[in-house]
């Protein structure tokens, strides 16, 4: 296979909003103000844009985003199905249109209220009703009650338990991690409120085997992502994220959060994903000096360790033990305190979490960065970036 | 009979006047045993049959298949859902330990809320 | 009272009635007589001969010391007595559970019944389907004359009732499933007490959940088979948090494995959490919602 992809684009300019429980404005009027910030992070100005890529989930039209900010003539626009997982796959879209020449400067985005709207955390009765193969799908799962994102998580999560000997104090580990970094960012909803192992375990009970400190936050905010070539991202206001790699992934008999019909019940679709980076990129898990692993769910994050290679299948809570995912570790994760510790907003935050690891501006900089890899949501079809200096 | 043996199965329509007359045959007078505005005051659908006419009719289950070789030793009934007027109760039997002399004899007599009551019923030869 | 003082409470009052020991015999209203056996075995259906020759049901033990229409309480019955003080706090409501009853011998026309009562025990408080409250058990003896002819265990749930307000479920809320031409039969199935699993009529492979084609071979033909419903749990929750429409909390939910190889989802019912492990043998029933859903449900297997 061909490699042209690699190092043809980079992200140029990260933008948000902040991130609360309650923002008091419109989706629409987040994401504008995130392409803003993201725009002006670039140097760049809306009308230098000519292409937009978010969400299939996103309630925010390319025309109208493009209409507040009065943006000129768009040549590109797409979205990416199975929420979060969509994150690293616009980028992806976008990267793909400024290396063909489709676009020139792309700009990803995403933005809810996801806390003060439409909650994910309870019930999708929405998701069930949907007229197309995903309520399909939902109905060998959503009727029996089996119908919230932490509840399907819980199912892949008691079978690892299983199988690998893993305990909640293993997840609980990754949730003491995430607050640790959050704790150090003055932009986490949890900026200054660490927690312990002791808190993680005396936390209640959500979806046994998942504790609330398991599980994400919900959080209303956006953040967009500006895309343009490498050629171009040399006159511009920061040092490039260069996109090394760039995949999406899924897996043989794949479901949205419920692929529980297949021989291993984990998450093979993120190992698709792996392999991909590794192939485009033609590094090895020991070139990448710090990870942004979506963390929606803590068990997730385990099982990706394992999937990216980071670790052998059943090893990941004995590669965690020792602190290795904290600041200072063999590889820190979620430097800025991941979607428990700072905000969930789908994985986008994550992403430019990465772009300020290779940029050397992380509130929880790790040295020498050359490669960071990050990934989206997980127990859908996802996909990955490798972002390099 | 042996271990495995099973019993055929016999289904009793509930009547009101079957969950009335068996109450005041077993001298029992409770009021949600023969009053149906009470028994629905108190937020039972109807009136219900009596835990002393649910371990007669275990026992008519058990003699009618058996007959009189044998003596009824013990019946011990676990309770679970009401049985109704206008429902079946359907009573299933299974041998499940045998001596020469001895049996017991899982019996479960079922509604259409569920296992009204599992029961098992020792019998020995005459 | 808090509820560890409440529960110390129940123990001592419970301790001082066990103390108490049996009660005095209390005798019955009539001998063992032919025309309440007569009642009896007409009321029950029952024909076996040996009734009308001067021998009783052995079931109808307790029924000659009943208490009749106006009941005369003995202060002295430790049954009541605990039941009134579990009324007093507020476990109002009373379930018989259990009834253990051993004959050492058929009563014959003109026996004298006399009974006897003790306090066995009292355990809880216990978290039960209709409400939290209190196994209360009794040990009951009838004689005749000094000759122990009949024993009985008697264990109710007295309990305080579950406010039946907005917080109580209604099943017909479930999230009904999305159905097309590729998944009516199984939905078909369900109304029947079928558990229908997908094959193709070709390569005979199984498969759930199903689709309109065949993975395996490609081919459109399609057949199901009817599973025998039982199985093994490959994994479960135990959701706590957030509601569920049509769902009581905590809710259990389990991935089977049937023994024909496919996995589903499905509610667990009839157990606690704690009664739940991975590789329990289950088996179906049925949750009936109304005439056009009815959902499978899964069981332990014994």
């Amino acid at each position: 296979m061909s490699n042209r992809l690699s190092g043809q684009a980079a992200i140029v300019g990260i933008g948000a909003t902040e991130f609360s429980k309650e923002s008091g404005r419109s989706e629409l009027q987040l994401s504008v103000e995130a392409i803003g910030h993201a725009l002006a992070d670039a140097g760049l100005v809306a009308s230098d844009v000519d292409g937009l890529v978010t969400f299939t989930m996103d309630t925010s039209a390319e025309i109208a985003v493009g209409r507040e900010l009065g943006m000129g003539d768009l040549r590109f626009f797409s979205r990416i199905n199975y929420g979060g997982g969509a994150a690293c796959g616009t980028v992806q879209q976008a990267a793909m249109a400024v290396a063909t020449g489709v676009a020139d400067v792309v700009v990803c985005y995403r933005g809810f209220n996801e806390r003060s709207g439409s909650r994910f955390g309870q019930v999708s009765s929405w998701a069930n009703a949907q007229v197309n193969t995903n309520g399909l799908d939902n109905a060998w799962s959503y009727p029996a009650g089996l119908s919230t994102p932490a509840a399907t998580v819980a199912m892949q999560a008691r079978r690892y338990m299983h199988e690998t000997g893993a305990t909640s104090e293993d997840f609980g580990r990754v949730a003491v991690a995430d607050r640790r970094h959050a704790a150090n960012n003055p932009a986490a909803f949890f900026y200054g409120k660490p927690i312990t192992l002791a808190d993680h375990q005396a936390s209640r009970m959500i979806a046994d085997p998942l504790h609330l400190l398991d599980c994400c936050q919900e959080s209303d905010g956006a953040v967009a992502l500006v895309v343009t070539t490498t050629e171009r991202a040399k006159d511009l206001a920061h040092p490039a994220a260069v996109i090394t790699a760039a995949a999406q992934g899924s897996a043989p008999d794949q479901f949205v959060m419920t692929s529980y019909y297949r021989p291993n019940i984990g998450i093979p679709e993120i190992g698709v994903v792996g392999r991909e980076l590794w192939r485009q990129s033609e590094l090895a898990p020991t070139d990448i000096a710090t990870a942004v692993l979506y963390d929606h769910f803590t068990p997730y994050v385990l099982m990706q360790l394992e999937e990216l290679g980071f670790c052998g299948v059943g090893e990941a809570k004995d590669f965690i033990a020792d602190g290795a995912i904290e600041i200072g570790g063999r590889l820190p994760i979620n430097t800025h305190g991941g979607q428990l510790g700072e905000a969930y907003i789908h994985g986008m935050n994550g992403i430019a979490e990465a772009v300020r690891q290779v940029r050397g501006t992380s509130v929880n900089q790790v040295d020498d960065v050359q490669h960071v890899l990050v990934t989206a949501g997980t127990g859908v079809p996802t996909s990955g970036l490798i972002l390099s200096r | 009979m042996q271990i495995g043996d099973t019993f055929a199965a016999w289904e009793l329509p509930i009547t009101p006047t079957l969950v009335v007359s068996t109450a005041i045959a077993t001298r029992d007078f409770q009021d949600v045993h023969h009053d149906r505005d009470l028994a629905t005051s108190y937020g039972s659908k109807d009136i219900f049959l009596n835990i002393l006419t649910t371990t007669g009719l275990v026992e008519r289950y058990v003699t009618d298949v058996l007959g009189e070789e044998y003596d009824v030793t013990g019946i011990s009934v676990r309770l679970g859902a009401p049985a109704y007027p206008y429902d079946t109760l359907t009573f299933s039997g299974d041998v499940v330990a045998a001596t020469e002399t001895t049996m017991e004899i899982k019996v479960v007599g079922q509604v259409s809320l569920g296992a009204h009551v599992t029961a098992t019923v020792g019998v020995r030869v005459r | 009272m808090s509820d560890i003082d409440l529960r110390e409470a129940v123990m001592a009052k419970a301790l001082e009635l066990q103390v108490m020991g049996e009660t005095a015999p209390r005798y019955a209203r009539d001998q063992v007589n032919q025309p309440m056996i007569n009642n009896w075995v007409e009321a029950m259906g029952d024909s076996l001969s040996r009734y009308t020759q001067g021998e009783a049901p052995p079931a109808m033990a307790q029924v000659w010391t009943m208490g009749g229409l106006n009941p005369q309480r003995d202060p002295n019955d430790p049954l009541h007595s605990m039941m009134e003080f579990l009324t007093e706090q507020g476990f109002t409501a009373v379930l018989g559970t259990n009834c253990e009853q051993t004959y050492e011998r058929y009563l014959r026309v003109g026996e004298q019944l006399s009974v006897t009562t003790v306090l066995d025990s009292v355990v809880g408080p216990k978290m039960t389907g209709v409400g939290e409250g209190y196994f209360v058990t009794t040990k009951s003896v009838w004689r005749v004359e000094d000759e122990v002819v009949a024993t009985m265990l008697f264990r109710v749930l007295k309990y305080r009732p579950k406010q039946a307000d907005a917080n109580a479920v209604d099943p017909t809320k479930v999230l009904r499933p999305a159905i097309n031409r590729d998944t009516e039969f199984f939905w078909e199935g369900t109304r029947q007490g079928e558990l229908r699993l997908q094959q193709c009529g070709s390569c005979h492979e199984l498969r759930h959940p199903p689709g309109p084609a065949c993975p395996s071979c490609g081919e459109f033909d399609r057949t199901f088979v009817v599973s025998s419903g039982v199985g093994r749990l490959f994994s479960f929750v135990v959701h706590r948090y957030p509601a569920v429409p049509g769902k009581q909390l905590p809710l259990l939910l389990g991935l089977i494995e049937l023994d024909e190889g496919v996995r589903m989802v499905a509610e667990l019912v009839g157990m606690g959490p704690e009664d739940v492990e991975i590789d329990m043998p289950v088996q179906v029933a049925w949750q009936r919602i109304d005439d056009s859903l009815t959902l499978p449900v899964f069981e332990r297997r014994s």
